[in-house]
């Protein structure tokens, strides 16, 4: 009996790692796998793009070097809002601008000492720490464009890119 | 499971890129390389930009925007290469999203792609990033894929 048992329990054991690793029905499991592979692939490539933030203009809210996600569906069914983080593409998604939308088509934006202008009319900016007295003469945006801008005030004008863009350029909503 | 298999092949073979597209990648990618060499590996600073000058082709011109007047003819861009080299050598470029489109004829194309320069700090080690938007047009003679010209995008304007 005891012959029978020592003889037997490598195989049982292996038996366990297998089950362990491909469980009961291995068939099954790996049709499972390939699902949740398809799944991952397809939204971590065309719903949910991972990026990591470099750079400091959108400090304080991002700060460099964190992981976030860019929700390419976010403008399927509504427009961008402003305050809202998004994603710009540059020449393609592999390399983006994040920038928080501060102006909506067709409105007039101006900055003067520091503070932003809809129409005439300061915007209110609760996530802006710092500012430096920064002059952009009042631009009209037309019906395909958003002004972006990041949340870093605190540094040069001339070392901070924001301005104009197109719809077509915003690839989603940063979130997370 | 055949009908993935399929379609995945068939969506492969349709986004293949021509030869002419792999030729003018690959030849990017050299330029990026050398660039990024710079003189570390023995190479002096002339022989270097004479290097780099020749994915350029002799009228090239390079418009760089926001105020920078053009930079025309290969030899001025070497000249400011061989006189930039101590300062780039601290850069790391890299190129992404290259897109190219062979002009009916197939002696041009129009490139798209995004230039980043990377620059880490020797202090803290951190990397920084200054990424931009160009349009190139490349020309081919005798085989040859150049740049004649290189234009700045203003993402945001």
């Amino acid at each position: 009996m005891s012959i029978e048992h020592s003889s037997v329990e490598p195989d049982s054991q292996a038996n366990l790692t297998r089950r362990l690793v491909f469980g009961r029905h291995p068939r099954r499991t790996a049709v499972r796998v390939l699902v949740l592979a398809t799944l991952s692939f397809v939204i971590f490539r065309w719903a949910l793009i991972p990026i990591r933030t470099e750079g400091i203009s959108m400090e304080p809210t991002y700060r460099s070097g964190s992981l976030k996600f860019v929700n390419r569906l976010a403008y399927q069914r509504r427009k961008p809002e402003r305050g809202d983080i998004v994603a710009i593409k540059l020449a393609g998604p592999h390399v983006l601008y994040v920038k928080r939308i501060i102006g909506l088509p067709g409105e007039r934006i101006s900055i003067a000492q520091g503070q932003v202008y809809i129409n005439g009319a300061p915007l209110e900016e609760p996530y802006v720490r710092n500012r430096r007295p920064w002059d952009v003469a009042e631009v009209t945006l037309t019906a395909r464009e958003y002004f972006v801008i990041g949340d870093n005030r605190g540094m040069r004008a001339a070392d901070h890119d924001f301005g104009r863009a197109d719809v077509s350029r915003i690839l989603g909503k940063v979130i997370f | 499971m055949a009908v993935a298999v399929l379609a995945a092949a068939v969506v492969a073979w349709r986004s293949r890129a021509s030869p002419d597209e792999r030729a003018i990648t690959a030849r990017l990618e050299a330029l990026r390389m050398d660039v990024n060499a710079s003189t570390r590996d023995g190479v002096g600073t002339a022989a270097r930009a004479t290097e780099i000058g020749s994915y350029f082709t002799e009228d090239a011109v390079v418009e760089l925007g926001r105020g920078s007047p053009p930079i025309s003819g290969r030899d001025t861009l070497m000249g400011m290469v061989a006189r930039l080299q101590p300062r780039t050598a601290a850069f790391r470029l890299d190129l992404d999203d290259v897109s190219v489109e062979v002009v009916p004829g197939g002696e041009a194309a129009d490139v798209l792609l995004t230039a980043s320069f990377v620059r880490r700090s020797i202090s803290t080690g951190e990397e920084s990033l200054d990424a931009h938007e160009y349009a190139l047009v490349m020309t081919r003679a005798g085989g040859v894929w150049r740049i004649a010209r290189i234009t700045a995008i203003d993402t945001l304007r």
